[in-house]
């Protein structure tokens, strides 16, 4: 029934994914509501799924790399949506809906079941640290879509250059707009996080035994924080911010895969 | 041939000819009252814009090309030609070319910039024009009023699923576009007008149009400078100031016809000493160009030219032409459905008779029952008369249907064939009726 339900959502998302694609390719001007139907129906399945994870297994869908993956994958599609909630924003979606999609179907590879130890929810500070930090990594991947955009939109208006991204993302003023509250959002739910984080660590887990974990955690606040302090002055700032975001995303990303290699993880979430 | 339309547009005619053809809404009233009253023609509609005149017609016996003469007449009457000289300029389209032309019209895939969204609005209000004419007499009837509302829808339906209206398709409208690829919507944005003629007239109502609020007109000339920015509550000002305007501003359009530079790199450098923050759009839509190039290599500068506008328009309007294909889809689509209804008007007389004959017959019977009957409580009668109705109903509901189907598939011996069996009189002189 989980994986079932995941698929379903998996397949909605490409197909969300598949229609920006296609209105892309031919130089649209608006995305077409499909994609956000898709979407939606996508968001519903995928919630549907991860509730009845909860309910059959009487534990957060964040235990385990596979639930953690696909909770991930669902906070990442929500910042889509809400970010989406600006018409003009939708398009950001071409490059979400590849890494909402890539996620689920790594979760679904994975397996979505509770693997490694059961992780004790009914602490309040342990669940003040994962979600909020959950909600950084979303904001993360929304700001480097918008950054990536604006690139990208930014490259075509100077290069004068009028082709298909011209016609189809939205405007530089939005993905800056979409980028910023992405990263503020991120980098306040982080730090919350962060802060929660050590707190538990420091009353209840040891430290060495999630170190690698938290120098994880510090490097991506550390893009937020240089993501938002490179985008202090005007048009220059918007830009390198959108850079930074873009390449900080890249990093905390590379960062993780050889993390995941060299380092075992067993009480990693991710 | 039935409907016609006789007209004249850019495609035919030069702007000193089509001026001379263009009426009023009050003027096309009384020529559609005066071409209707008596004459061959039953029903008529104006459309009249600085593109095109034409008049579509629909005559009194349903057939044929009545009144056409007599509208080719109006129409060399108004622009004060001979026949001869209008006839050079006039064009003539009957039966389905008619149906299809107005179509195309209504969808401005015959504007001169294809995809335009005005035509839609002047069809829209010519219809009104014609219903609102004639003093004894509708001058819009059953099939011009059928045509003209879905002619009407199928400009909808083109505009809604096609993509014939997107992207800017004027030099001035692609300056427009770009600006809101930078800033998004333009409202409360400031913007900078650099000369006062036609082109710099253009950019003001573009902008205005498009939101900007807070425009300043910078002329070498004061009043006209004053004249222009009034029109849209801007302020002038003179090119002594350029540098201090160019700092409150976020958009600038070039448009004068200075022999050399307005706006260099020098004064941009004075303007931002340290470089711009903000981005800051300049358009220049001036030959020869307002701008140094080595402008659009400031911080924060997107510098465009004629040539970078034609760029975007060429490429909107090549968008454009791919969807004609489409839309003409949907006007062929329209036109068949059309001349199906119209067809089916063919049948209107037999249903009348047929409709008139069982009514008189179940009145007859039902009379002669209740007199038989009556003893009957006034409910029970009610019940029979009732009975009556439902049966005469149900009876010829399915002729009424098939003989529609019938006529719109093209086999009028349907309606030959249910004169046979039901016994109608000659139905032929009978019009096309009112609610057709």
């Amino acid at each position: 029934m989980v994986g079932t339900l995941h698929l379903l959502a998996l397949l909605s998302y490409g197909g969300a994914g598949t229609v920006l694609g296609l209105s892309l390719a031919t130089a649209r001007r608006d995305p077409p509501l499909t994609s956000l139907l898709l979407l939606l129906g996508g968001l519903g399945l995928h919630a549907a799924g991860l509730a009845v994870f909860t309910t059959r297994h009487g534990d957060l869908p964040l235990v385990g790399l596979g639930p953690s993956l696909s909770t991930l994958a669902f906070l990442t599609a929500l910042s889509l949506l809400l970010a989406g909630a600006l018409k003009e924003a939708r398009p950001v979606g071409v490059a979400v809906l590849p890494l909402v999609t890539a996620l689920c179907l790594a979760a679904l590879l994975l397996g979505i079941r509770p693997t490694g130890e059961a992780v004790r929810f009914s602490d309040v500070w342990l669940l003040f640290h994962v979600v909020p930090a959950f909600l950084g990594y979303a904001a993360l991947a929304l700001a480097f879509a918008a950054g990536l955009l604006y690139l990208l939109q930014f490259r075509e208006l100077k290069g004068k250059r009028f082709g298909r991204m011209f016609s189809f993302f939205p405007s530089l003023e939005t993905l800056d707009r979409v980028g910023h509250r992405a990263l503020v959002t991120g980098f306040v739910a982080l730090t919350l996080g962060l802060l929660a984080g050590t707190v538990w660590v420091t009353r209840f887990a040891e430290a060495q035994a999630v170190s690698v974990k938290i120098a994880w955690g510090v490097l991506t606040w550390l893009v937020f924080a240089l993501a938002l302090l490179a985008r202090r002055r005007g048009v220059t700032g918007d830009r390198r911010g959108a850079a930074v975001a873009v390449v900080g995303f890249v990093v905390v990303i590379v960062t993780y895969i050889v993390l995941r290699v060299a380092v075992p993880s067993g009480r990693l979430f991710l | 041939m039935a409907i016609w339309v006789v007209g004249l547009s850019y495609r035919t005619a030069p702007v000193e000819v089509r001026e001379r053809f263009v009426f009023s809404d009050d003027a096309a009233r009384r020529a559609l009252g005066a071409l209707t009253s008596g004459g061959p023609l039953r029903e008529a509609v104006l459309l009249s814009t600085c593109n095109r005149t034409e008049l579509y017609g629909y005559p009194a016996d349903g057939s044929g090309a009545g009144g056409e003469d007599r509208a080719r007449e109006m129409l060399a009457a108004r622009a004060e030609m001979t026949l001869e000289e209008a006839d050079r300029y006039l064009y003539r389209r009957g039966g389905a070319d008619a149906v299809r032309h107005l179509y195309r019209v209504t969808s401005s895939l015959d504007s001169m910039v294809v995809g335009e969204a005005q035509i839609q609005g002047q069809v829209r209000t010519a219809y009104e024009v014609a219903l609102s004419a004639g003093r004894d007499r509708r001058v819009v009837g059953p099939v011009l009023g059928r045509l003209f509302e879905s002619a009407l829808s199928v400009g909808g339906r083109v505009r809604s699923e096609t993509r014939l209206g997107t992207g800017a398709a004027s030099v001035p409208s692609a300056a427009v576009e770009l600006a809101r690829k930078i800033f998004g919507p333009l409202k409360g944005r400031r913007a900078l007008i650099l000369g006062a003629g036609q082109t710099s007239e253009l950019a003001l109502e573009c902008l205005a149009g498009d939101g900007v609020d807070r425009i300043v007109v910078a002329n070498r000339t004061a009043r006209r400078a004053e004249a222009l920015a009034g029109k849209v509550g801007g302020r002038s000002a003179g090119y002594a100031e350029l540098p201090a305007l160019l700092r409150e501003t976020d958009i600038v359009m070039s448009a004068t016809t200075a022999p050399h530079y307005m706006l260099t790199r020098a004064t941009l450098e004075e303007a931002f000493p340290r470089g711009r923050d903000e981005p800051l759009l300049i358009v220049d839509l001036a030959l020869p160009r307002d701008v140094e190039p080595a402008v659009g290599g400031g911080r924060g500068v997107f510098l465009y030219d004629m040539d970078d506008l034609r760029q975007i328009v060429d490429q909107n309007r090549s968008r454009r032409e791919n969807e004609v294909p489409d839309a003409e889809a949907i006007i062929e689509e329209a036109a068949a459905e059309f001349w199906r209804w119209y067809a089916s008007l063919d049948v209107v007389p037999v249903l009348r008779a047929m409709r008139e004959r069982a009514d008189r017959m179940r009145a007859v019977e039902v009379e002669k029952a209740l007199r038989k009957l009556e003893h009957l409580s006034d409910a029970d009668r009610a019940v029979v008369e009732a009975l009556a109705v439902q049966l005469t109903n149900k009876l010829l509901h399915e002729p009424t249907v098939r003989l529609k189907e019938g006529a719109g598939n093209g086999q009028p011996v349907m309606a030959e064939t249910a004169r046979y069996l039901f016994d109608l009189a000659d139905t032929d002189d009978e019009t096309t009726g009112e609610n057709g």
